[in-house]
């Protein structure tokens, strides 16, 4: 490179008055990843690219919707059969609400699964938690905007539910409306949430959560610290720079994901009634309530929880601990940091206990999620019960399991064994 | 440790994806595949949508000339033949029967079906629309086996009585294919686009995976 060009001169212009060498060395050319982090490590990239688009496609949306109880719901369909390519833009930000959900949960189970959350990683995890509750939250919202029958009657349980705290649940209700019922006030409510307050906040906290994670490093699969062995210039050993290692790994994935998501949002875009629920192809109607009432499919494992306490306790409703149960099934992840008392990280050398306890929190959040979405039965409401028990299980004996077990020793660095 | 992960997956994605009861009320759905690119289909359906449902069921998300224009039906021909109260080709699908007089008339107000498609899912309207039966205890004389009791007469029963049972058929699936295009006028185009984007994402992630490789041998 010649020293004169003009790219040069100005780059050193503005690096003279911004940061951006530094910055670019501190977060990507000298940003050290462990050598052997593998696929689980690329879901943190690809949701930084679906918040990237939901907040793209959520501006353009936005330019034709119309947040009233008349109009919107024909504000939908006005994008979608009068707005150029507006089909396009409403399925992708449709489709992407659902993968940004299945890319959480993939990301929060590897966290799981390789004790990410571990120490020095607490705030980390947290703010990633944070940030899973604020999406629980704009997902929510969002559904309410198209305004057809799911959506009214999915906003009118939700909001219930704080009706069922005692002494003032019920006012709190009336507040959180705007109205005795959900209507056209709830609606355009809740449409500034989801388009002001909520994404501002999940962009500060991913900053937080990115910021975080790029002063202390990546965790990776066998939970070896890479910082214990450098060079002489304190580079760790076992790891690479994330540019251009991880950068190029990354856009590959993002091929990949990408090939899914369009083949998706191109020929199935309903997927199923999974993406877009086929009940809400009607407008809403406050006279006439749908059969099944049913969440979107991320949410359903904690719905299940919600019906699975149909018994009053203490004095307090079935309806009030339902909600407290659903409400602590979410909570409780930020507690793990706390709950693991695990000498180390990972699960490949963790003991037999930690393994069977994390294999039962997998499979209660999937039956979880297949009963949430079907209507209710004798036997399904007794199911729920139980995987209830074993989701908190996973979380609530981990202080003595992970205590008591007999863990692998864990190698000194990456490919020796230990 | 994988067996488990794809056994997990396995058994709970076919408990998510099996089915419960009947979708068409008392009986299976019919098989109906709709083919949104058979135009004469479509405009044989969109006749009779026309002459024998427009009168009570608008469509009113729904543009004639967008109808029209993806149909392949000259406006002129459109306009002459097909917009029976003088609205612009231009407007919305809307009809003429006030709620307070359907209410009166009929008892209730007959639903906009532009989305009908989309929400009871073709299959059900093919099934429906096939399977009147009369029964002289309703008001009309007739019943319907997927949807018991309806308030709708059964309006294609000449139709039915003078055609054959093929041709009847025939009507009906054309009907519903039509149904099914108006409830989502993007499909043809989404499945084009949608070609070009997988083709070209196959050619980017190539390259992605490429470069990635490139760079992978660095690191050994």
């Amino acid at each position: 490179m010649s020293e004169n060009t003009i790219g040069k001169k100005s780059l050193d212009w503005v690096d003279k008055r911004f940061p951006v060498i530094d910055l670019f060395e501190r977060h990507l050319s000298k940003y050290y990843s462990p050598s052997n982090i593998n696929i689980w490590y690329l879901f943190g990239f690809l949701l930084l690219i679906v918040l990237v688009m939901q907040i793209l496609t959520g501006l353009w949306l936005m330019m034709n919707y119309t947040n009233t109880a008349e109009g919107a719901f024909s504000s939908i369909e006005y994008i979608m059969r009068d707005v150029e390519y507006g089909w396009l833009i409403r399925y992708m930000h449709a489709g992407g609400a659902s993968a940004f959900f299945a890319l959480i949960y993939l990301h929060m189970f590897r966290g799981m699964m390789y004790g990410s959350y571990q120490k020095p990683r607490e705030l980390i995890w947290v703010g990633g938690w944070f940030v899973y509750v604020l999406l629980c939250a704009e997902g929510f919202t969002g559904y309410v905007l198209p305004w057809g029958q799911m959506s009214f009657w999915a906003a009118q349980v939700i909001i219930s539910l704080v009706g069922s705290i005692p002494y003032f649940g019920e006012d709190l209700a009336i507040w959180i409306r705007g109205d005795y019922i959900v209507s056209g006030i709830t609606l355009s409510r809740l449409f500034a949430f989801h388009v002001v307050l909520l994404p501002i906040l999940i962009i500060a906290v991913v900053f937080f959560h990115i910021l975080a994670l790029h002063e202390i490093g990546s965790n990776n699969p066998d939970g070896i610290d890479v910082k214990k062995h450098t060079d002489q210039d304190g580079v760790p050993l076992d790891a690479k720079p994330f540019f251009p290692y991880d950068i190029t790994h990354d856009f590959y994935a993002l091929g990949v994901f990408l090939l899914i998501f369009c083949t998706v949002i191109f020929f199935f875009p309903e997927g199923g009634g999974y993406i877009i629920e086929y009940v809400n192809y009607e407008p809403a109607n406050p006279l006439s309530t749908p059969a099944h009432i049913v969440p979107s499919w991320y949410y359903t494992p904690f719905y299940a929880m919600l019906r699975a306490i149909d018994f009053p306790l203490f004095g307090l409703t079935a309806k009030f601990l339902g909600f407290v149960v659903m409400a602590a099934g979410i909570a409780i992840f930020a507690a793990l940091p706390w709950l693991d008392r695990s000498p180390v990280k990972s699960i490949k050398y963790k003991g037999i206990l930690s393994k069977v306890f994390l294999a039962g929190f997998v499979i209660s959040f999937f039956v979880l999620a297949y009963l949430g979405s079907v209507p209710p039965t004798e036997t399904k409401n007794m199911l729920a019960k139980v995987f209830t028990f074993l989701y908190f299980a996973y979380f609530l004996l981990m202080p003595f399991y992970t205590r008591f077990e007999k863990c692998k020793p864990v190698p000194e660095r990456v490919g020796d064994s230990a | 440790m994988k067996t488990f992960f794809y056994f997990i997956i396995i058994v709970s994605s076919s408990l998510i994806f099996s089915a419960g009861e009947y979708r068409c009320g008392s009986m299976e759905c019919d098989y109906f595949e709709a083919d949104v690119s058979d135009k004469a289909s479509l405009q044989r359906g969109l006749s009779t949508y026309m002459n024998y449902c427009y009168g009570c069921h608008s469509l009113k998300y729904s543009r004639y000339k967008r109808v029209a224009e993806d149909l392949l039906i000259p406006l002129e021909m459109y306009e002459n033949n097909l917009i029976f109260d003088g609205s612009k080709i231009g407007e919305l699908m809307e009809i003429s029967l006030t709620k307070d007089d359907a209410i009166n008339w009929l008892g209730a107000y007959p639903p906009d079906l532009t989305l009908e498609a989309r929400l009871r899912r073709p299959d059900w309207i093919y099934t429906y629309l096939r399977n009147y039966y009369p029964d002289s205890s309703r008001p009309y004389g007739v019943n319907n086996r997927v949807y018991q009791n309806v308030n709708m007469p059964h309006v294609l029963e000449d139709m039915q009585n003078t055609l054959s049972k093929k041709q009847y058929d025939q009507v009906i699936y054309d009907l519903t294919n039509f149904m099914t295009y108006v409830a989502d006028p993007s499909a043809e185009q989404r499945r084009r686009i949608g070609t070009y984007v997988l083709l070209f994402l196959i050619i980017f992630t190539a390259f992605a995976y490429m470069t990635y490789r490139e760079f992978k041998k660095d690191l050994k």
